[in-house]
């Protein structure tokens, strides 16, 4: 009798997520596990989907404006910089350089205090809890800063299409300029507490490796990207708003240890390195403040009347904290709303890149990988597709086949 | 035995299990007032631990479908009631009446009743029906392998010493708690015990669970790994075995390396009562002191190992320690 | 420095906690308890932290002055102004606002204000505290 060799499975297969204590927002990973070892994983994302295009194509677009601030509320600014610059453009509005320089210093406070949370987070995740507690105790001085300048520690609804809604005098210079002492001082403690502490070493370094070529075909954006080597920055590649009028430079962990290993330890790097160029940057821009008005076009409702009129697509981009955040929009003649809306969030690009990462490792390490890329994945969920009578999830083939028709479609409509 | 004594013994037992739990919420509560104090934030106040106790007693037991009832329901049990059993047989500020069973128990006995409440744990978790609680379980199956190197060698120590004085009952801790065991060795075997005393206060968070050792129940990890399945009245059984087992771990460390009393230094002798109480006093200012050390600054400054992690610190860096202070010890002896 | 958190934990130890304790540093053995001996002077709150000038809280309005044209609901993006057809005014709803001040700016009367209250927790959606006419 023939005997049949059955391979019998070894490990098991288990899942973290949707909600889970290491996961700050829903995503599934599942995983094939042997002992502690990941074998293969795989995520699923789409499970904080809100429907923030569809609200956003039935509304006119100074309201769409508000809608896009709060599709996160780490990186709200960033989203409401891509739109109103997507905006600008088919309307062919020029934004005042007063309006440029607010936006920037505005989008780099909102840098520091991304990476600052970020850095909390990754802390808890290891189970270090007292850094956690410093790097948010740090954050309250942006957040009170924030609310300061734009009257909330979120959501700073400062950006209008055309320009910003509020200056910054120079009576709140002395302000802004004592918090970015207090983060100088704070940056010294905060990198003895992630970089040198012996545990944390431990458990980062050679931990979650992204290497250079790995990076080069997945293309992740943003400090993921950067960590693993690779020079690619918005601010720097394609400037925008005041980013033209300084001197920046990438940062990459080689500036600091002279090495690039892509691993967590050199994301933590990378994220650190940065706060300190906003500070830098922030200071620099304040000295350099033109003077000049605030708003393209100063009454709302002649701005509505003038978007109402505009006609055309472009695509705004902005290097948020966490990469290239991308807002396409389409705008008709005669129409309030947006005809098209499509956001293309940073983590959407560094998502892929888990799966390298990941694979090799233990169990242990999937929260503080996961949490490296600084997943914000409200960002990033546009991709579950829910009808009344029935609940899909898309699979990548799926999706790939429905965004090849939407591109067929809209270049129809282009031709029409 | 008679009457008087088996009737002495059982007042005695519950009135160990009431101060082992007592003292082991208030120290619990004590322990996190302090970390939080040390990490800038105001705290809960230090009766925490017995509100959420009773918070706990009153929530729904809730039995999972694919559990073992039975074990999963006994586990608790076994982990609290061994816990208590330990606390019977260490001695406690030379106070009258202590340790319960005494004379019946040594240091061999302890470390094996110390394994009691974790293995417990983990056929608890194992009995939970969860994958977390699986992964959870081996891990502290592991860390207990771990470190046990360092605490045997520990205990090696102390009997080697005292038997080669010709002390009678060696790993009686009685007689251990009789002659402190820095007065019976040089300045060589002076560093081994120091070696000693550094690895069993790391011993100690291992023992306990706590970070950076706490891999088995790792919150961000693994959803709270063993005890991810446990609720209500079972939570709160294996809560109580955690707050009595810190008891036991600090009372055998200070019954080990630091069994001196307030009597010994400071005379009493107005009132008769007034001597237990002062020394009674002085044992829980002891334990608190190595709670602190232990336990408290530990897990407040540094990250979570993995499991591997776990395992080479406690045999490659522990161990070798520790083994290195085993040797100090009986080197001295040969060098006085 | 291998430990680089210990000394940063140990000097806290001697210095005040960074919390606010608002309103009160411990939960209180009522919620309700407490706000009646605060209610009777027997007890106090500790006051949150101070706001800055020109914060985002809840919408004032001038019933007076509005004329009633309906730009502020043309671009409210939270859809929280209601209009009262009879009587040519609005109503906002303070849950439903979004505080960004939009409707602020378009008002050609400036009969809209947002001031700088915050402590708007209710049980009530439509509690006469939240909504604002």
């Amino acid at each position: 009798m023939k005997t049949i060799e059955v391979k019998k499975p070894s490990g098991y297969a288990t899942q973290i997520g949707p909600a889970h204590p290491a996961l700050k927002e829903p995503v599934m990973f599942s995983l094939d596990i042997e002992g502690e070892r990941i074998k293969k994983v795989d995520f699923v994302p789409g499970m904080a989907h809100r429907g923030v295009e569809w609200m956003g194509m039935r509304r006119n677009c100074i309201q769409t404006m508000y809608l896009a601030e709060r599709i996160c509320g780490i990186c709200g600014i960033t989203h409401s910089i891509s739109f109103s610059r997507a905006v600008e453009q088919i309307a062919q509005i020029q934004v005042p350089v007063r309006a440029h320089y607010i936006r920037s210093i505005v989008g780099e406070l909102e840098r520091i205090h991304s990476h600052l949370l970020w850095a909390g987070v990754a802390a808890h995740e290891l189970g270090f809890d007292s850094a956690f507690y410093l790097a948010w105790r740090v954050r309250e001085n942006v957040m009170d800063l924030l609310e300061y300048l734009t009257g909330n520690r979120v959501h700073y609804a400062i950006i209008q299409i055309g320009g910003v809604r509020r200056d910054i005098v120079p009576d709140q210079f002395p302000r802004i300029e004592e918090s970015m002492k207090f983060f100088e001082d704070a940056y010294a403690k905060l990198a003895a507490v992630f970089l040198d502490d012996t545990t944390v070493q431990m458990r980062c370094r050679g931990c979650g490796v992204l290497t250079y070529d790995e990076a080069r075909e997945l293309c992740p954006v943003g400090p993921t990207a950067r960590a693993s080597g690779i020079k690619k920055d918005v601010r720097i590649d394609h400037a925008y708003a005041a980013y033209g009028d300084i001197e920046l430079e990438y940062q990459t962990p080689d500036l600091l240890t002279g090495e690039v290993r892509g691993d967590v330890y050199d994301r933590i790097i990378t994220r650190l390195l940065e706060v300190k160029q906003s500070i830098g940057i922030v200071r620099q821009l304040l000295a350099m403040l033109p003077d000049g008005p605030l708003l393209a076009i100063p009454k709302p409702a002649v701005l509505l009347a003038k978007l109402k009129g505009a006609a055309g697509e472009a695509v705004g981009r902005h290097e948020a904290p966490r990469g290239e955040v991308m807002h396409y929009v389409r705008l008709e003649a005669g129409k309030d709303e947006p005809a098209a809306w499509k956001v293309k969030a940073s983590s959407y690009s560094n998502y892929l890149s888990w799966i390298p990462m990941m694979e090799g490792e233990q169990i242990a390490d999937i929260p503080i990988i996961a949490a490296s890329i600084d997943p914000c994945i409200s960002c990033t969920d546009r991709v579950a597709l829910v009808r009344p009578d029935s609940r899909q999830i898309l699979t990548k083939e799926e999706l790939h086949r429905l965004s090849v028709e939407k591109t067929r479609r809209i270049q129809a409509s282009l031709v029409k | 035995m008679n009457a008087t004594a088996l009737l002495l013994t059982v007042a005695g037992t519950i009135g160990m299990a009431l101060f082992g739990l007592f003292a082991g919420l208030w120290f619990t509560g004590i322990d996190r007032v302090l970390a939080a104090r040390m990490q800038a934030r105001i705290g809960p106040p230090v009766r925490q631990p017995f509100i959420d106790l009773s918070k706990l007693l009153v929530k729904q037991n809730v039995v999972p479908a694919n559990a073992i009832p039975w074990l999963f329901n006994g586990a608790p049990l076994l982990a609290l009631a061994s816990a208590i059993t330990i606390l019977l047989y260490i001695p406690m500020a030379a106070l009258p009446g202590l340790p319960v069973l005494g004379l019946q128990g040594d240091l061999v006995l302890i470390m094996y009743l110390l394994l009691i409440p974790g293995l417990a744990m983990v056929a608890g978790g194992l009995a939970s029906g969860s994958p977390y609680a699986t992964i959870g379980a081996q891990r502290e199956m592991v860390t207990m392998i771990a470190y046990e190197l360092p605490l045997a060698s520990t205990v090696i120590a102390f009997a080697w010493k005292l038997a080669q004085m010709n002390v009678a009952n060696p790993f009686s801790l009685s007689t251990l708690a009789a002659t402190p065991i820095w007065t019976l060795v040089g300045p060589v075997g002076f560093m081994g015990l120091l070696l000693l005393l550094a690895t069993m206060i790391l011993v100690v968070p291992g023992e306990l669970g706590r970070i950076p050792f706490d891999a088995p129940e790792a919150e961000t990890e693994i959803a709270g790994g063993l005890l991810v399945e446990y609720s209500g009245r079972n939570f709160a059984l294996f809560s109580l075995s955690l707050a009595v087992k810190t008891i036991v771990v600090t009372s055998l460390l200070v019954a080990l390396f630091f069994p001196w009393n307030l009597t010994d230094f400071v005379a009493i002798s107005c009132c008769p009562y007034l001597a237990s109480a002062a020394n009674a006093a002085f044992f829980l200012l002891k334990l608190f002191v190595v709670l602190f050390f232990s336990v408290t600054l530990v897990r407040i400054s540094v990250a979570r190992f993995r499991i591997t992690q776990v395992v080479d610190v406690y045999w490659k860096v522990l161990g070798a320690l520790s083994i290195v202070g085993l040797l100090l010890v009986m080197v001295d002896a040969y060098v006085r | 420095m291998p430990f680089p958190m210990v000394p940063e934990l140990l000097g806290s130890l001697f210095k005040k906690p960074n919390t606010n304790p608002f309103p009160a540093p411990q939960l209180p053995p009522t919620v309700t308890g407490l706000l009646e001996q605060v209610g009777q002077g027997k007890a106090q709150l500790n006051p949150p932290v101070a706001v800055p000038p020109k914060l985002r809280g809840k919408m004032t309005y001038n019933r007076e002055t509005c004329i009633g044209c309906k730009l502020c609901l043309k671009v409210c993006p939270a859809h929280a102004i209601d209009f009262i057809e009879g009587a040519k005014k609005i109503r906002i709803f303070v849950s439903q606002c979004i505080q960004c001040g939009q409707c602020t700016e378009i008002c050609p009367k400036n009969c809209l204000a947002l001031s700088d209250e915050f402590l708007n927790a209710n049980h009530d959606r439509y509690a006469d505290a939240l909504i604002v006419d």
